[in-house]
């Protein structure tokens, strides 16, 4: 029995797709691949699939992330192959790495996620928001209410923005956001605020988001950094609090 | 992947469901179009998860697509709030594959599966940018054809549609299209091009027959235009089922329908001769599949499609005489690949009930029954040979075998019936529950107990059947026999274990009127449509006073069509097109039922319906 985890993208029409609907895909993908997958016992048995953070519908991702349990398989690339060869233009699995038993599931396992937020051609906003947004985040506390099971409750969301760049070029900003199981920002939540702060309404569906990628924590020597779930050799590493 | 949608994301992310409108699912096919000659839009007329489970659709999508120079997309309903979004935003209806305008196709097929959806018809031409009316079309708009069981009685839409095709469109697509090519090379009239495909087999162009009325408002002639044009169109029938195109790689929804598995047709046709059922004459004669050939459908469908599901279909699975060899081999090869199997339509009996144990989940599923009418009098007039000993002793063994829900389905309203009849429902329901009781002693029910829903639908009469000739009862009638069966059920012994469901009866009566309806509606229809009535064959969007309204505003009385009684040499409209059985036979039932003699089946004994000239199927097993 093996445990892998697959990097996949969302790209294109697809990013329509919910994602309990990505989940019923992966079933069915599994299954035209003939991929050996492992069931849950009982009477109508499932496969052995978890994913990582859903994604909102109608945002794009180069760093989706799934765990599967196989029985068998040739290799962890063939497996990858096999489902390669019959995924839809627009989810293409980019990555795999084989875990070890011990390594915690996909969801709770996450820590951050690091987003390119745009604004939609024709929902742009008619001021200079980049320079604002810029201001905006320089602010000391960053609060905002955020709906939970119970109710809302009151959050600063300046300590869950561990970094930000802005490009000028495409007119966009790239966050990299808390995404854990204890607390995630979601970045329509932050440009709702922001808007609010300059007592303005953020137009429906204004923000075209792309999630580049999703990080865990690990350590080193006692210096917490995060690094992709995959880091397939790039040795990309973000160290926090310094 | 066609990453250019119709719609840009602001407006697929304000809408329900933008997965209906994008495309793009798995075995979906794109094409060239610079190396395609014929564009065929196919419209399901209702919303993307019933029109993606029909299997009337993926059997010819995978067919046309076969052919190089033919690609074949698909249309459904927009629903409201994309039907308001291209209104307001002017944007032309598109087909899913290639997001192209709809009008700018050579082809636009609709499947036309039940009245209700006419409306839905007028929806997909008018957002599409195509006249409404036939006459009015050019070559600028495609081609319009209607197929699929309600245009065996196509009359009260023959305005709006330039072709019907009659029959199963296996055999004279490819011949049609061949024609199309030519027409267009020839540089020949839309009109002239419809001239000749009148001549083709199964093929009708009501405007090229003139109805002519007496003066009780009963058709007195329907005549060609042309000579050369036929005086009655025959039904196109697939001889050779096991050699037809069957599509093992069916397109995969995103999101979940209605039908969401493989569908294994295993049979067309029925040998059973029930006297209200439509389909049961329209597909005459049963013809199977091999069943070598349904196994390799089976595995291959199931590799190329990832489902957790097969599903066989027919109108009566329990009739297919290889039944347990393709049981046997789908149980053992999809228990290992974690595959379900669905079997609806099957007679309860001791072999049913085995494999159903193997299948599925025995306390969570639950036994169907359709005895159709609560005695066996009028189970012998709707020739339905289901027997209360049948269902007794199915349930029965049922319950020994731990099943515990029954379904029973009814109709109310069948011709010659009486309060017996109805009072006979709550009868049966009864007589089940005590079966359950005396099966099962107390110690060994642990908590459960037994579980019926009993059901009636209002019995609407149809083309083609022995029926056709039945008053159809009223609005008023069917309510009060509902509250009968209702009041017949509250006061059995067992009633607190029987839950009672009824249709809606004002949209059993419209459908009354499209079933056998005439020319003469066309005009309602199109003031039904401009009056916004769409979506009618959802309960909560039917508006039937709107739709009394425009009958009254032109001039059509509905109950011509429904209560009135129909005489033995009545001209009816759907007369034009021969269905495979003859209205001898069809009349001949029609005493038989009303005299309550049932008629053997196919199997049983040839009642000479008139299917046997097909040369195919089950009038020829063992000859």
């Amino acid at each position: 029995m093996n445990k892998l985890r697959l990097k996949f993208s969302k790209n294109g029409p697809i990013k329509f797709i919910g994602h309990l609907d990505v989940m019923r895909y992966f079933q069915k993908a599994i299954r035209r691949a003939e991929i050996d997958i492992k069931y849950s016992e009982g009477f109508s048995p499932h496969q052995v699939i978890s994913f990582a953070q859903p994604l909102s519908v109608g945002a794009t991702s180069d760093g989706e992330y799934m765990d599967i349990t196989v029985n068998s398989m040739t290799s962890a690339n063939d497996v990858m192959d096999r489902l390669n060869s019959v995924m839809n233009e627009g989810i293409e699995i980019l990555a795999i790495e084989e875990l070890s038993d011990s390594s915690e599931k996909a969801m709770t396992a996450a820590y951050a996620a690091k987003y390119k937020i745009r604004f939609r051609e024709s929902l742009k906003p008619d001021f200079d928001w980049i320079s604002e947004f810029k201001a905006y985040l320089l602010k000391e506390t960053l609060p905002a209410m955020k709906k939970t099971k119970s109710g809302e409750k009151e959050i600063d969301m300046k300590p869950m923005i561990y970094d930000y760049s802005f490009s000028e070029e495409d007119e966009s900003v790239t966050l990299l956001l808390s995404m854990s199981s204890a607390s995630t920002l979601k970045p329509a939540l932050l440009f709702d605020y922001f808007f609010k702060s300059m007592d303005k309404e953020i137009p429906a569906n204004a923000l075209d988001i792309h999630r580049i990628d999703i990080y865990r924590l690990c350590s080193d020597d006692g210096k917490e950094y995060i690094e992709p779930f995959i880091t397939n050799g790039t040795n990309e590493r973000f160290y926090l609090n310094v | 992947m066609n990453y250019n949608l119709a719609l840009n994301d602001e407006t697929l992310l304000s809408i329900e469901k933008p997965e209906r409108y994008i495309g793009n699912e798995v075995n979906s096919v794109v094409k060239d179009k610079s190396k395609i000659d014929i564009r065929f839009a196919f419209c399901f007329p209702d919303v993307y998860e019933i029109g993606m489970s029909h299997l009337g659709i993926q059997i010819l999508y995978g067919m046309f697509n076969s052919y190089e120079d033919v690609w074949c997309e698909r249309v459904y309903s927009p629903w409201l709030d994309m039907d308001k979004v291209l209104r307001e935003k002017n944007i032309p209806l598109f087909a899913l594959e290639s997001q192209d305008p709809v009008k700018n196709f050579d082809f636009l097929g609709f499947t036309i599966q039940y009245e209700m959806c006419y409306t839905n018809i007028l929806q997909v031409l008018d957002l599409s940018g195509i006249p409404l009316f036939s006459k009015d079309r050019t070559w600028d708009d495609p081609i319009v054809i209607g197929g699929g069981p309600c245009t065996y009685n196509p009359e009260p839409i023959t305005d709006f549609f330039d072709v019907f095709y009659i029959g199963e469109g296996e055999t004279q697509y490819r011949h049609i299209f061949d024609l199309y090519k030519q027409a267009k090379k020839d540089g020949i009239s839309r009109q002239e091009f419809l001239h000749i495909l009148a001549k083709v087999p199964g093929i009708y162009v009501p405007s090229l027959y003139e109805v002519t009325y007496k003066e009780d408002g009963t058709i007195k002639a329907m005549e060609p235009v042309f000579d050369d044009v036929p005086r009655q169109i025959d039904k196109e029938l697939c001889t050779e089922l096991s050699d037809a195109f069957y599509p093992t790689k069916p397109v995969v929804p995103y999101i979940k329908v209605t039908q969401d598995r493989v569908v294994l047709e295993v049979m067309r046709g029925c040998i059973r001769g029930c006297r209200f059922c439509q389909a049961g004459q329209l597909y005459k004669p049963l013809r199977e599949k091999d069943v070598e050939h349904l196994k390799k459908l089976a595995i291959e469908s199931l590799k190329n499609t990832g489902y957790e599901e097969i599903s066989l279909s027919s109108l009566s699975s329990s009739d297919y005489t290889q039944l347990p060899e393709l049981l046997d081999f789908l149980i053992e090869s999809c228990n290992s690949k974690k595959v379900n199997i669905s079997l609806p339509s099957l007679r309860i009996d001791a072999f049913s009930l085995d494999v159903m144990s193997k299948v599925q989940d025995v306390k969570k599923s639950s036994l169907t029954f359709a005895p159709e009418a609560g005695t066996q009098r009028m189970r012998d007039v709707i020739n339905k040979g289901l027997t209360e000993e049948d269902i007794l002793h199915g349930s029965h063994e049922a319950f020994l075998g731990g099943w515990n829900k029954v379904k029973l389905y009814f109709m109310l309203g069948l011709p010659t019936e009486t309060d017996e009849d109805i009072l006979g429902i709550g009868d049966i329901a009864n007589k089940v529950a005590v079966e359950y009781f005396e099966t099962v002693p107390k110690e060994k029910r642990n908590g459960r107990t037994i579980d019926i829903v009993a059901s009636t639908s209002f019995f609407v009469p149809k083309p083609f059947t022995p029926f056709q000739w039945a008053p159809m009862n009223t609005k008023e009638e069917f309510l009060d026999k509902a509250n009968k069966t209702r009041k017949g059920i509250m006061s059995q012994l067992n009633q607190k274990h029987i839950k009672y469901n009824w249709h809606e009866a004002d949209a059993s009566m419209m459908e009354g009127v499209l079933a056998r309806g005439d020319r003469r509606l066309n005009q309602v229809i199109l003031k039904a449509y401009e009056k916004g009535c769409i979506f009618d064959a959802w309960g909560e969007y039917f508006k039937f006073d709107v739709w009394m309204e425009c009958f009254k505003e032109c001039g059509v009385d509905p109950f011509f069509y429904t209560t009135r009684e129909r005489k033995d040499d009545e001209i009816f409209p759907w007369d034009i097109l021969n269905c495979g059985v003859s209205k001898k036979f069809l009349l001949r039932e029609w005493k038989n039922a009303l005299a309550g003699k049932p008629s053997s089946n196919c199997r049983s004994g040839c009642l000479g319906c008139g299917a046997g000239t097909y040369g195919v199927g089950v009038c020829f097993e063992g000859k």
